[in-house]
């Protein structure tokens, strides 16, 4: 709603005296009801009083939704909006999620390669006014004729091969190409680094062609061309796009700066400097873009830190002397560069951040991510400067920050990693908060990133934070946005053990039952060491009780497929010491029997422990056994075990024949 | 720019000499309209106190404004108001074509809203630095923000200027350096580098401010008017081009009055919580020292010729690629497919689709006997026929009024054909 409104009013105003508009605009912040559209919200200045009323306004096409979104507020008990579409399918565990959201987006794309590859079918137009974008694509180019028009389309479509190919026609044909068209084709070249674009949807198939040749190595350059992708195949020495620009007469600034960039994208970065002092010669003037591009590339041609530095100052005093405006990715690059100056960039960060105010460019959450990264090196110590984060989150708390830089999304990362390093949870808070502010929530990046943050603010609460507000956080977020792992779940049960409450170890269990966390064995087995640590109230035993015989069923049945357990002898006796504790010698003796099943040996003090409660029950029978199977594993307690059997029952005659039997083989083992 | 600001805040200080008898708070016009119109702005002003400067000043010229409209309450009048001084201001500013100065320059600047909250912001800055400069930039803020608006009762100032006594005597040099300004551009009187140096004198750094304030004055004497005139249209081009998104207020531009030391001497007086903000960011890294490449100025705009190219529509991506662009509720999914265009936009419109149309009036679509008159015969049934086809044309409304023309045309055409057979019918 801010947005038209003041776009409305730019309308308004350009229309009327210059004078005029500053009244409209001073009035307009005080009307602005919903502060959603963080993008365009005026500067707030403070002139109460004066509305006033503008004659006609025109509301942007997201205005009435936008007003209408800006009231829905998360709903901690739901899962996310996208996972809404079915219950049966909403996904409560990371791998469910990651499963469903991969299906949502395969899903989406397969659609599109079949209305792309036949377009034919899907040419009846059912919409009314038409939608462009439900469309197919047209991936074939249209214009068969060398002509200028042909090698734009294929520009267009960005088909490298079929544009160079062209290109190559109509410098054959002699037909001039004009400067434009030919630097948009080197755009393209460099962009791609002089190869096809792989294309989005389609990774197998890319045409029948090469599928007709042979399926095998057709699938395997698929996928070496997808690495070869995220290595960023290497500029090649003299490839067209080095050769179409050699053929130009009159290269100028675009044309420079084209070829620049591509160099810098594809790794030849000496190249880019030599290509830029060429520029240089032409008396050209370069553009930020190229400027930009250096700057990236100018850590990786020098070696050490002064002479990278001294080599961006050179940069940055080339591009002021050539009367160019520093845009914010140049400063961002600036400060990214500084990440790999060492020592040099502590000192050089703030005179840049300042030199960047003084331009007014706003700082965004990339530059300050890139500042924490310079003064907080990861693994690294940090010396006193605590107060960096501190002075950050000063200057950046209550602004809604707008998307400006690929880098942006990083910030929130590298604040909580920060707080989590210095356990300062007052500046996680002040993190958090900085979060949900307008628009920010877009910057916290995709899912793999939203899980890092999350696990590393949710340890910060477990480390810090007493239980209630950790459990509250917990209620909050878990499983909402954030599916723990199964260490968070570990540091939750620490949490739970040094704030004495572990009687909400039951539902935790549930909890990660839920999360899919219960074939972990570490986390089953801090589980029933903590259970079976203390003693607790009749009736919280009795709730541990039901909870050990549930972990048992996990061991027994082992989830399909799924890493069976195996159970160890700690937590066999755990087990057994959690039913004794809650009186259930009936499924106690059960699991005592499992240690001979599972070749385990139990401990004296278990079979102590075991003896004292079939003491206080009475049942000799028992006793008896369990001296038998004492006997059976030949632990050196047996002798013991016999004599307090003897001492505190009343026992039959043919159990006193038994126990002096096992006594003799005891004593003839030893 | 803060140069031009620094320059502003000198200006006003001598026009705030200026009318300091008179007790004028808002000096919003010009300081050498002022200056060479002396004696006839001075006596309305004494009389009315309150008005703005510019208001009083375009009484002067043209007598058109009257106090009591000048007191109207309601916005509308306000709005008039204001319209009419600024009609005031163009036309002395016309008037006076070679005379405008920077003092213009920066007076238009004062107006601008995007240059506003820095100003407002700076001014304050400087409080603390001396007492008198405190005061008039508290005069200066007010001006700022209730340019034309009545203010109900006088702005309260208990104010007392220490330094009133050697300013007044700059008031008079600064009087003589603009008369002669008029006559001689190429140089700076020696008056005018008295006026700036006793300015100087006010603030902490003494040489420094002085000498920039001369640099700043000779450039801008060097500037030919004509060129001068191009330049303020383009920074008020610049002005409005330069809308931040985000609310600038809230960034404070402490680097940029770093103009004058080490910034230690300003504070904001914004309750304690700001106070100890205040202190806090004092010692803040955010102020230290800039690396002073570039000149803060120097505006040149990105020209981009060919729209965004293949490296732009990239960086979008990434970013897109970067964030988290899932929506979080019904409503925003809708956004979405609104920005998407596969959703019917907001506010319903039932005629979206249809904007080629909008032009067209309506009677195109209903009178459509003009279309049957070149080739059509006069009576007869085919043109009884066409008339019954123009009919239901006309109540056609899934047509477009091309659509219709050329249904037309192809019954001329079928008619035309088929001539011999009609002819051998009638006759």
């Amino acid at each position: 709603m801010a947005s038209s409104c003041s776009q409305a009013l730019k309308q308004h105003v350009c229309k009327s005296s210059t004078i005029l508009r500053v009244h409209l605009q001073k009035s307009w912040p005080k009307r602005s009801f919903v502060l959603n559209s963080a993008a365009d919200q005026q500067p707030a200045v403070s002139s109460p009083e004066e509305i006033v009323i503008p004659k006609k306004k025109t509301w942007s096409k997201e205005a009435v939704l936008q007003a209408l979104a800006s009231t829905v507020s998360r709903d901690p008990t739901a899962s996310d909006y996208r996972l809404q579409d079915d219950p049966y399918l909403t996904p409560k565990t990371s791998s469910e999620f990651k499963l469903f959201s991969l299906s949502q987006e395969s899903g989406k794309n397969a659609a599109k390669y079949f209305i792309n590859t036949y377009p034919k079918y899907f040419q009846k137009d059912y919409a009314q006014p038409h939608i462009p974008c439900l469309m197919p694509e047209t991936l074939e180019a249209q214009i068969e004729e060398v002509s200028e028009a042909a090698l734009i389309e294929r520009i267009h479509m960005r088909k490298v091969k079929a544009a160079v190919d062209l290109y190559d026609q109509l410098q054959q044909a002699g037909t001039p190409v004009s400067l434009d068209v030919t630097n948009q084709l080197l755009d393209l070249i460099c962009f791609y680094g002089d190869s096809d674009p792989a294309q989005e949807n389609v990774p197998e198939q890319r045409n029948e062609e090469t599928e007709d040749v042979q399926d095998e190595p057709q699938t395997k350059k698929g996928r070496a061309s997808k690495a070869s992708d995220q290595l960023k195949a290497a500029w090649k020495e003299n490839n067209n796009a080095e050769r179409i620009f050699a053929l130009l007469s009159e290269p100028n600034t675009h044309s420079y700066s084209a070829l620049i960039r591509g160099m810098v994208k594809y790794g030849a970065y000496s190249k880019a400097f030599s290509t830029y002092t060429d520029l240089l010669n032409n008396r050209l003037k370069a553009d930020v873009n190229t400027f930009n591009a250096l700057i990236t590339a100018a850590p990786e041609v020098k070696e050490k830190y002064n002479e990278k530095w001294e080599l961006i100052v050179d940069l940055l005093k080339e591009l002021a002397e050539q009367k160019i405006k520093p845009n914010l990715l140049t400063l961002n690059g600036v400060l990214k560069a500084l990440r790999r100056c060492g020592t040099l960039g502590k000192s050089q960060a703030f005179p840049v951040l300042s030199e960047m105010k003084a331009l007014s460019i706003d700082p965004s959450l990339a530059s300050y991510n890139h500042l924490l990264g310079i003064f907080y090196k990861p693994g690294a110590p940090f010396l006193g400067q605590t107060d960096i984060l501190q002075e950050v989150m000063n200057e950046v708390s209550g602004k809604s920050f707008t998307p400006q830089d690929p880098d942006d999304a990083q910030f929130f990362i590298t604040a909580v990693r920060i707080c989590l390093d210095t356990k300062d949870i007052e500046q996680a808070y002040s993190v958090h908060e900085l979060l949900g502010v307008g628009e920010n929530w877009r910057l916290l990046g995709n899912d793999l990133q939203q899980n890092i943050y999350y696990a590393r603010f949710f340890s910060l609460l477990c480390m810090m934070e007493n239980i209630d507000v950790m459990l509250k956080w917990y209620r909050d977020l878990v499983p909402s946005v954030y599916y723990p792992s199964s260490n968070i779940m570990r540091d939750l049960l620490q949490a739970l053990d040094t704030d004495n409450r572990l009687d909400l170890i039951p539902q935790i269990w549930k909890d990660i039952k839920q999360l899919g966390h219960a074939n972990r064995q570490k986390l089953v087995e801090d589980l029933l060491t903590l259970m079976a640590r203390e003693k607790q109230d009749q009736e919280v035993q009795e709730s541990f009780a039901e909870c050990a015989l549930d972990i048992k069923k996990m061991y027994d049945t082992g989830d399909r497929g799924k890493v069976i357990m195996s159970w160890t002898a700690t937590s066999l006796s755990d087990v057994i010491s959690v039913l004794l504790a809650a009186q259930r010698r009936q499924d106690a003796w059960e699991i005592l029997k499992l240690f001979k099943t599972h070749n385990r040996v139990p401990s004296e003090e278990l079979l102590n422990k075991f003896l004292t409660c079939v003491t206080e029950s009475g049942e000799v029978n028992h006793a008896v056994e369990l001296v038998q199977i004492s006997a059976g594993f030949c632990l050196p307690e047996t002798p013991k075990l016999i004599q307090r059997v003897q001492q505190e029952f009343q026992l039959s005659e043919q159990q006193k024949n038994i126990l002096s039997d096992l006594e003799i083989q005891t004593f003839n083992s030893d | 720019m803060y140069r031009r600001l620094l320059i502003n805040i000198n200006q006003v200080r001598n026009r705030f000499i200026h009318t300091h008898n008179t007790r004028l708070t808002l000096p919003s016009t010009k300081c050498k309209e002022r200056e060479s119109f002396a004696p006839v702005t001075r006596a309305p002003c004494t009389a009315r106190p309150l008005g703005t400067s510019s208001i009083s000043f375009s009484e002067n010229k043209e007598s058109s404004t009257s106090l009591s409209e000048d007191k109207g309450k309601t916005p509308e009048e306000n709005e008039v108001n204001a319209e009419v001084n600024t009609d005031g201001q163009r036309n002395t500013e016309m008037n006076e074509g070679t005379d405008i100065s920077n003092a213009t320059l920066t007076s238009q600047l004062e107006t601008e809203p995007e240059v506003k909250p820095e100003d407002s912001k700076q001014l304050e800055k400087t409080k603390s630095g001396k007492e008198s400069l405190l005061e008039l930039l508290g005069a200066m803020k007010v001006e700022v923000t209730t340019v034309r608006k009545i203010r109900p009762s006088k702005t309260p100032r208990t104010s007392e200027r220490p330094d009133q006594e050697p300013m007044e005597s700059t008031h008079s040099m600064f009087q003589r350096a603009a008369a002669e300004g008029s006559q001689q551009h190429g140089t700076l009187s020696s008056a005018l580098v008295a006026a700036v140096s006793a300015a100087a004198s006010t603030l902490p750094n003494r040489h420094q401010a002085e000498s920039e304030l001369l640099k700043q004055l000779r450039k801008h004497e060097a500037i030919p008017d004509t060129q001068r005139r191009a330049d303020l249209g383009h920074i008020i081009a610049n002005m409005k081009v330069g809308k931040r998104p985000n609310g600038r207020s809230n960034v404070r531009p402490t680097s940029q009055i770093r103009f004058d030391d080490d910034g230690k001497g300003y504070t904001q007086d914004r309750g304690i919580t700001s106070e100890l903000d205040g202190v806090r960011r004092r010692k803040s890294p955010f102020t230290s020292k800039r690396l002073n490449l570039f000149a803060a100025g120097a505006e040149q705009d990105t020209l981009s010729d060919l729209g965004p190219t293949l490296w732009d529509i990239d960086l979008a991506n990434q970013i897109v690629q970067a964030t988290n662009q899932m929506p979080r509720n019904g409503f925003e999914e809708m956004i979405q497919w609104t920005k998407e265009d596969k959703l019917w936009q907001y506010p319903i419109n039932n005629e979206a689709g249809l904007e080629e149309e909008a032009s067209v009036p309506f009677h195109e679509h209903v009178f459509l006997e003009k279309h049957l008159d070149e080739s059509f015969p006069q009576q007869g049934p085919v043109r009884h026929f066409m008339e019954l086809v123009i009919t239901g044309l006309a109540k056609n409304h899934h047509l477009m009024v091309q659509q219709k023309k050329e249904h037309i045309d192809w019954f001329r055409d079928y008619f035309r054909q088929k001539e011999d057979v009609l002819k051998e019918a009638e006759a």
